[in-house]
């Protein structure tokens, strides 16, 4: 059933949560961002976008996966680095990066699952919070299979009724948590389902853009590969990874040895975020690189998202959260240029 | 006041007779209210261009990337780029003359005026509107900005809206142009290092705490360098694997190239990669503040190179990015440079 919360119970319900780590969106230096909540009583929900998303949280852009020591012998030790897997929930989550989560969880699971991400997602309640008015002004979440008020990936879905929150339970997690705050919550009525799902409805046609016509982009890109189009996309393209780092469904990462001590040889190896976008990403040994220019790597981002991640996936690797548009410093927009290449001559 | 149409008819007047290859301009972004940098290559495409107070970018950084295409290509069109500068960016391209990483017949240079302002800055304004979507932002006939937003039109003081790195301009009207489009107003700045004296006055303590918690955020998305028209290095110790490597190189040759710092956003790396920034830029930053503007999570960058201007100018007297003819401040000596800081 779904419950309704007085948003002056929110705190109680924050302190009620004493075993988790409580991440929620925090106003620093004129950034929001997701961060660990240690004043629980100071956790306001009124926030637009934050600049990282919550998948810093899941996949956080450094991590340990084993340390070595060099011992007596010629061997080494080794000792891996699991996360605990601390129950942890994060609150504000758009309903853009619960989807991404969703995404991300397709490419980390599968076959082989990474233990590594999986101890974290798995100890992840994600409490979403349905977004009443666009957060950003280029949200576009409703042309890539999503929507303002989508409950993907989410355990809790809140939604603002003014002096209250609608909350739909949505996972086992989602119960458990919302039982931890216990009497706080009320049995909802049938007017505040409508109310909720007016403001459902409502938050649907604010948004300021769209990306339409789409479903023939993938096939489009397969034959642009070697189009002059991107060199001309490019041209603005100061080959910084805030489009990248910042994209709530890009996975990417390096794996690297820290060393921290020479003798004996001790440190660990580290996954951290990597990027399509830094010359690094396909340099190849030989000194060779694949991905020469920027024109090429902008192509990755666009290819990747529209095309190769539709073709394994069968979705878009892209929510509409627009991050990307919004946080690029030379304004390169990807709906402007999924648009030019959908109009684009065959 | 700089008139667009004025920018429009010398841009198509270049383009029409082949004088230029194409201008970097400033067009105005899917948003509807701020510029975004434009490549004007026909001359009926001119009625694109903009000028506001939304043109911060330093559009110096594409005549590098230029320069990097020209050196690729087997028979390059040697004709200059036309460029549209304001004030600090013109001071970048009397780096890249003295540097001599271009040369003058490289670049035609369409100068603005920024008058009696400059561009503003966005979270400024974003905190000012509280919540209010901003539709279009002006010159405003003093020093003060005409702001339109859903609800209307606001008038807003220079001092409260205009980016940090205007409040401080020492150069609000270009200092090396072909043409030049708006008044040489006079402007007088009382506090040029304004934002360093404040920190200056910390205790050595304070300051390792602010740089630290500021330093801290750093995702090492690398905008900061990336957005730099002084930071063209083809090879950055930030990503060393790009340092010159050939099919002949050979393993143990790889295997000794200096990892110089790590790619973990951890406090000491993050420290490193920023001062080597900082001190790659001594001399040599000419205060534009797009590495402040770009920074996704907000660190005050501008800073630390403004410091390091301060000490170009309090013990050698040199002024970043005036004279091209004047020798680089790094690969210059002179017997009376003071030396008593060398111990």
């Amino acid at each position: 059933m779904d419950k309704i919360l007085a948003k002056k119970d929110f705190p109680r319900w924050l302190e009620a949560l004493g075993a988790y780590d409580v991440y929620a969106p925090q106003l620093i230096d004129d950034v929001w961002n997701y961060e660990l909540a240690t004043d629980r009583k100071a956790v306001s929900l009124d926030y637009p976008q934050t600049a990282i998303p919550a998948k810093k949280i899941v996949f956080p852009q450094r991590e340990f996966f084993f340390e070595f020591r060099e011992a007596d012998t010629d061997d080494y030790k080794l000792k891996e680095l699991l996360p605990e897997g601390k129950p942890t929930v994060i609150f504000g989550v758009r309903a853009c990066e619960g989807k991404a989560v969703t995404l991300t969880d397709l490419v980390f699971g599968g076959e082989i699952a990474d233990d590594y991400y999986w101890k974290r997602r798995n100890a992840a309640v994600l409490v979403g919070l349905a977004c009443a008015s666009p957060p950003s002004t280029n949200c576009f979440c409703l042309s890539v299979n999503g929507s303002p008020h989508s409950k993907e990936g989410l355990d809790v879905l809140m939604t603002d009724l003014g002096d209250q929150y609608y909350v739909e339970i949505l996972t086992d997690k989602g119960k458990k948590l919302v039982s931890e705050g216990g009497a706080i919550f009320h049995e909802a009525k049938p007017p505040d389902k409508k109310a909720a799902e007016k403001i459902h409805a409502d938050s649907e046609k604010k948004l300021a853009r769209e990306l339409k016509n789409i479903k023939d982009v993938p096939a489009k890109l397969k034959g642009m590969f070697a189009s002059p189009f991107w060199d001309d996309e490019s041209m603005s393209c100061i080959r910084c990874g805030i489009c990248t780092y910042l994209c709530p469904t890009c996975h990417c990462f390096d794996i690297n040895d820290e060393v921290e001590s020479q003798t004996p040889l001790a440190g660990r190896r580290v996954r951290t975020w990597d990027t399509c976008q830094f010359p690094d990403f396909t340099m190849h040994s030989s000194g060779h690189n694949p991905r020469p220019d920027k024109a090429a790597r902008l192509r990755q981002r666009i290819n990747h998202k529209f095309q190769y991640f539709v073709e394994v996936w069968q979705n878009y690797q892209c929510t509409g959260c627009g991050r990307c548009i919004t946080l690029c410093p030379v304004g390169i927009d990807i709906i402007k240029v999924v648009e030019k290449v959908r109009d684009h001559a065959n | 006041m700089v008139k667009h149409e004025d920018v429009r008819a010398e841009a198509k007047k270049l383009l029409e007779s082949g004088k230029v290859k194409y201008i970097i301009a400033y067009e105005l972004g899917a948003d509807g209210w701020k510029a975004n940098p434009v490549f004007i290559k026909k001359p009926e495409d001119v009625d694109k261009i903009i000028w506001g107070p939304t043109c911060f970018h330093n559009l110096i950084r594409f005549v590098v990337d230029e320069k990097r295409r020209k050196v690729q290509q087997k028979n390059p069109d040697t004709r200059p780029v036309g460029v549209m500068v304001k004030g600090c960016d013109s001071r970048a391209i009397v780096i890249l003359l003295q540097e001599k990483f271009i040369e003058r017949k490289d670049v035609h240079i369409i100068g603005v005026s920024c008058e009696k302002t400059g561009v503003i800055d966005e979270r400024k304004l974003a905190n000012k509107l509280k919540g209010r979507k901003a539709k279009n932002v002006e010159f405003g006939p003093d020093e003060n900005f005409v702001v339109t937003t859903e609800e209307g039109t606001v008038d807003l003081p220079a001092s409260e809206i205009m980016a940090d790195r205007c409040l401080e301009c020492i150069a609000h009207v270009p200092v090396i142009t072909d043409v030049l489009f708006g008044e040489k107003t006079k402007r007088t700045v009382p506090h040029p290092f304004g934002s360093v004296e404040k920190i200056e006055t910390l205790s050595s303590e304070d300051r390792w705490k602010f740089w630290s918690e500021q330093l801290e955020k750093c995702v090492r998305c690398y905008a900061c360098r990336s957005v730099c028209p002084m930071c063209y290095c083809d090879e950055c110790v930030a990503d060393t694997i790009t340092f010159a490597v050939s099919p002949d190189t050979t393993a143990e040759e790889k295997a000794q190239k200096i990892k110089w710092l790590d790619k973990s956003p951890v406090i000491s790396e993050n420290i490193f990669y920023h001062m080597v920034r900082a001190i790659h830029l001594a001399g040599r930053c000419i205060d534009c503040g797009e590495c402040e503007r770009a920074c996704p999570v907000n660190i005050p960058l501008r800073m630390l190179n403004k410091k390091l201007e301060k000490e170009a100018k309090l013990l050698f007297g040199y002024d970043v990015g005036f004279d091209s003819e004047k020798p680089a401040l790094i690969s210059c000596f002179r017997d009376e440079d003071p030396e008593d800081f060398i111990r």
